[in-house]
């Protein structure tokens, strides 16, 4: 109940309160080396940073603690929250959530958005063809065995009827900005991505602590997600089945994403299932209800390849549904996204994608690449061995901030071990330069602090793409640090895409 | 339709916050009793352990503070308050989907509550407004389910764990007054009998019902076979036999010994029944309870784990 109450009054305070107490004006930053999103390099305020700096700058210290512990607490109330596994079981605990939002101007967000939707129409169309005819391999353009010879790639899926070639139906693609200000693709996420909940949950709590700023700055809306995700999976099915029946198949209450699968599927207004809800017979899929079994036709997986079905990857999952892959060859449901997507962003292929692009589609790719170093090639891992101190290199199979070494930051003898690794197996290992990724401001124990932030937009590609104006913008909370995944202290921001490119325009 | 594990975690939900309401009443009422010193109290301290399966072992050595303080965080205790609201928010986590956002809330910040590190802090000072408090935030969740949820067939599976819930708590209580049992607790009292009806909620609904003149045989007849008391057997049956029926309605397993057959019986029983019944209250009490069992089998073979064979499609 008080929660509620003090939300209300922060909404209509703002509103309010118009004079600034000139003497009481928070600390400032001076931007450093990087790419600043709101302050230029000459110290001056980038316009579309305009109404949020002024609000900034009127709002005295305690009222930005103020604010930002009644976010909190409204997420805490919302159950928006992760369960972190420690010695004392399990602890519910909020993703830290940062106040002030990132903003991005409508002409950046339209060639971020051109970029995306051509990355992602060559990647399904990549996709399409090594389960098919394998052209692009037979062309050398993608060596052959760092295809099949993937871990992530199914054989179960060669031959398949995948409609409109969406093999990705959802897309959360990782963008960093560097200290020539460009946008660049760090990491294709193709599998399950998520945290689209945490764009809408920050959407929600930015439109109470900032709806004068909100209105003055004409941000796009995110809020018709849901309901464009439901359209692309429903696209699916709508050449054999005229209403299709969707569910969201979550591995449960104890997965660290559970938030976010139960409010895709309130949202949606369809079922929230667990393997054990679902039952295969004669190669189609029900679903146990009340009334007896309903037959299911698009099941949006929240779970990995290898946990679908045990009858064919994993034996010992238990999440999954016994003769499910049999039902989907056979057509009668569709998975979404498809099994084996995995291919097409692990980090060695990541390095292709420039000419995947330009052998598919003819264009250059409109967001680049960050250099990527293959250690797999002899040449380029001795360049690799030699500039450990400079380069970041990862583990091409894992993820989440996880195997991986940031040279710059690393001890000799970290380097050295890494060493040993990389030449124990080049396959296993790319890198890439140190990227100073672009800092936006945050508000840190009462201080406004630069600190580094990603972008993750999100793409849905079903009978067409289409690209949500917003993303999770994710913010390294460690003064300093550049890793920004929540598994490893990262937090969040909402991120606002402007109609104009700021008040002038 | 509903997935049938939902329609189980929203029956669930039902019962665990009845339990933790009757739980916290329960010890709030034993509290303000065993202020008095004399047997009356010990009386109602010991009826109140015995109507939750607790022989009055339970209270030996300690005080009815220590023996409440037990009943509402004891956490490794299946039946305790704390233990019921946190089950109950599990299973609302599980069907998050399912329940509206005001529903959640209230249950999700009894949870925080009872969970916080100030939660016995609080109750050690003001025990009692500790638990009126936590009654009233249940009474605000059911109150927000009834205003926001759509009342289809997740609304009944709710309902059905609370009016199931509540059938078999009630029976609990009258069976340690009047059941059969060798250690029964006599109700000579005036004390002790308004605490019985304290427990259940229904002092001032009694009141009305048959002034002042507290009489343990009015007393049990009212519990029993009242037609408007919420609380009473007769009411609870009353409402599981419409849930149910309006339940089975949608339900392919119609026409089998269904959950709806066995509570239109209980109720019938219960309507037409009277207090001078060759067997007397104890025989009612334990049919009661009996039948309660057996509805909630039914419950399970009907619309939760019914056997796949018998569902296929053709």
């Amino acid at each position: 109940m008080p929660q509620t109450r003090s939300l209300d009054r922060v909404a209509r305070v703002e509103d309010i309160e118009t004079q600034a107490d000139a003497s009481a004006k928070p600390n400032f930053y001076v931007p450093h080396l990087t790419y600043d999103e709101m302050f230029a390099a000459d110290g001056s305020v980038r316009p579309h940073y305009g109404p949020l700096h002024t609000r900034m700058t009127t709002l005295q210290p305690s009222e930005l603690a103020d604010r930002q512990r009644t976010l909190e607490q409204s997420f805490l109330l919302q159950g928006i929250t992760f369960t972190v596994y420690g010695r004392d079981g399990a602890a519910e605990q909020i993703i830290p959530t940062d106040l002030f939002p990132r903003i991005i101007p409508g002409s950046e967000w339209q060639q971020i958005e051109t970029g995306l939707i051509q990355r992602l129409r060559a990647l399904n169309l990549f996709l399409a063809d090594i389960y098919g005819d394998r052209k692009i391999l037979a062309d050398g353009v993608v060596p052959r065995d760092l295809v099949l010879g993937a871990p992530s790639y199914r054989r179960e899926m060669v031959g398949l009827y995948v409609p409109h070639n969406s093999y990705v139906n959802v897309c959360g693609s990782d963008l960093i900005r560097g200290e020539d200000g460009v946008f660049s693709v760090l990491e294709d996420n193709l599998r399950v991505p998520s945290g689209v909940s945490y764009m809408l949950a920050n959407r929600d709590a930015s439109k109470r602590t900032f709806p004068g700023t909100y209105r003055a700055s004409g941000v796009r809306p995110v809020e018709r997600y849901p309901d464009l995700l439901l359209t692309t999976l429903k696209s699916m099915a709508a050449d054999w089945r005229p209403d299709p029946q969707v569910v969201v198949l979550t591995p449960g209450v104890y997965n660290s994403a559970y938030y976010e699968h139960a409010y895709l599927a309130r949202l949606m207004g369809v079922p929230l299932v667990e393997g054990r809800d679902l039952v295969v017979h004669d190669n189609r899929v029900y679903m146990r209800t009340t009334v007896g079994l309903r037959r299911v036709d698009v099941i949006y997986r929240r779970v990995d390849d290898d946990f679908i079905d045990p009858l064919t990857f994993r034996r010992d999952s238990s999440l999954g549904v016994a003769g499910l892959f049999n039902a989907y060859r056979a057509g009668n449901v569709v998975i979404a996204n498809a099994p084996g997507t995995g291919v097409a962003d692990d980090k060695a292929v990541y390095a292709y994608v420039p000419e995947i692009i330009k052998y598919y589609l003819g264009e250059d790719a409109i967001l680049p690449n960050i250099e990527t170093y293959l250690c797999r090639e002899p040449a380029q891992l001795s360049h690799v061995l030699a500039n450990l101190d400079k380069l970041v290199v990862k583990a091409v199979g894992a993820s989440g901030g996880y195997g991986m070494l940031i040279g710059p930051h690393a001890s000799q003898a970290e380097r050295d071990e890494f060493a040993d690794r990389i030449a124990a197996d080049p396959d296993n290992y790319i890198a890439q330069p140190t990227i100073q990724l672009s800092t936006a401001p945050c508000l840190v124990d009462g201080q406004i602090e630069p600190r580094h932030v990603d972008l993750r937009p999100f793409i849905l590609a079903g009978q067409k793409i289409v690209v949500t104006p917003g993303a999770l913008t994710r913010v390294a909370l460690k003064r300093g640090s550049l890793v920004v995944n929540s598994s490893q202290g990262g937090g969040s921001k909402d991120t606002w895409v402007l109609v104009g490119d700021g008040p002038q325009s | 339709m509903m997935l049938a594990r939902v329609a189980d975690s929203l029956y669930w939900i039902g019962r665990y916050i009845e339990r933790a309401e009757h739980l916290s009443r329960l010890s709030d009422v034993m509290l303000t009793a065993t202020l008095d010193q004399n047997d009356a109290a010990v009386a109602v301290a010991r009826l109140a352990m015995a109507s939750i399966g607790d022989t009055d072992h339970h209270l030996d050595g300690r005080t009815p503070l220590e023996a409440v303080h037990a009943m509402v965080f004891e956490h490794d205790d299946s039946s305790s308050v704390a233990t019921s609201i946190a089950r109950a928010r599990e299973n609302a986590r599980q069907v998050r989907d399912q329940i509206t956002t005001e529903t959640w809330e209230r249950v999700n910040l009894l949870y925080l509550r009872v969970t916080s590190d100030y939660a016995e802090r609080d109750f050690g000072q003001a025990s009692s407004s500790f638990l009126h408090a936590i009654i009233a935030d249940l009474h605000l969740f059911k109150g927000a389910a009834d205003a926001t949820m759509s009342h289809g067939e997740g609304w009944g599976f709710l309902m059905l764990g609370v009016y199931l819930e509540r059938a078999q708590l009630i029976a609990r209580l009258l069976d340690a007054c009047f059941g059969d049992k060798l250690e029964h607790v006599p109700l000579g009292d005036h004390l002790a009998q308004t605490a019985v009806l304290r427990m259940a909620c229904a002092l001032e609904p009694y009141l009305r019902a048959y002034t002042a003149d507290i009489q343990p045989r009015f007393l049990l007849e009212f519990l029993l076979f009242n037609e408007e008391f919420p609380r009473s057997i007769r009411f609870t049956t009353a409402r599981i036999e419409e849930h149910l029926t309006r339940l089975s309605r949608h339900s392919e397993a119609t026409g089998r010994a269904g959950p709806e057959r066995l509570a239109g019986r209980l109720s019938a029983r219960l309507e037409f029944a009277d207090m001078d019944e060759g067997q007397g209250p104890a025989a009612i009490l334990s049919a009661v309870a009996a039948e309660c069992s057996r509805i909630h089998l039914a419950i399970y073979e009907t619309f939760v784990a019914y056997p796949l064979e018998q569902r296929l499609p053709a």
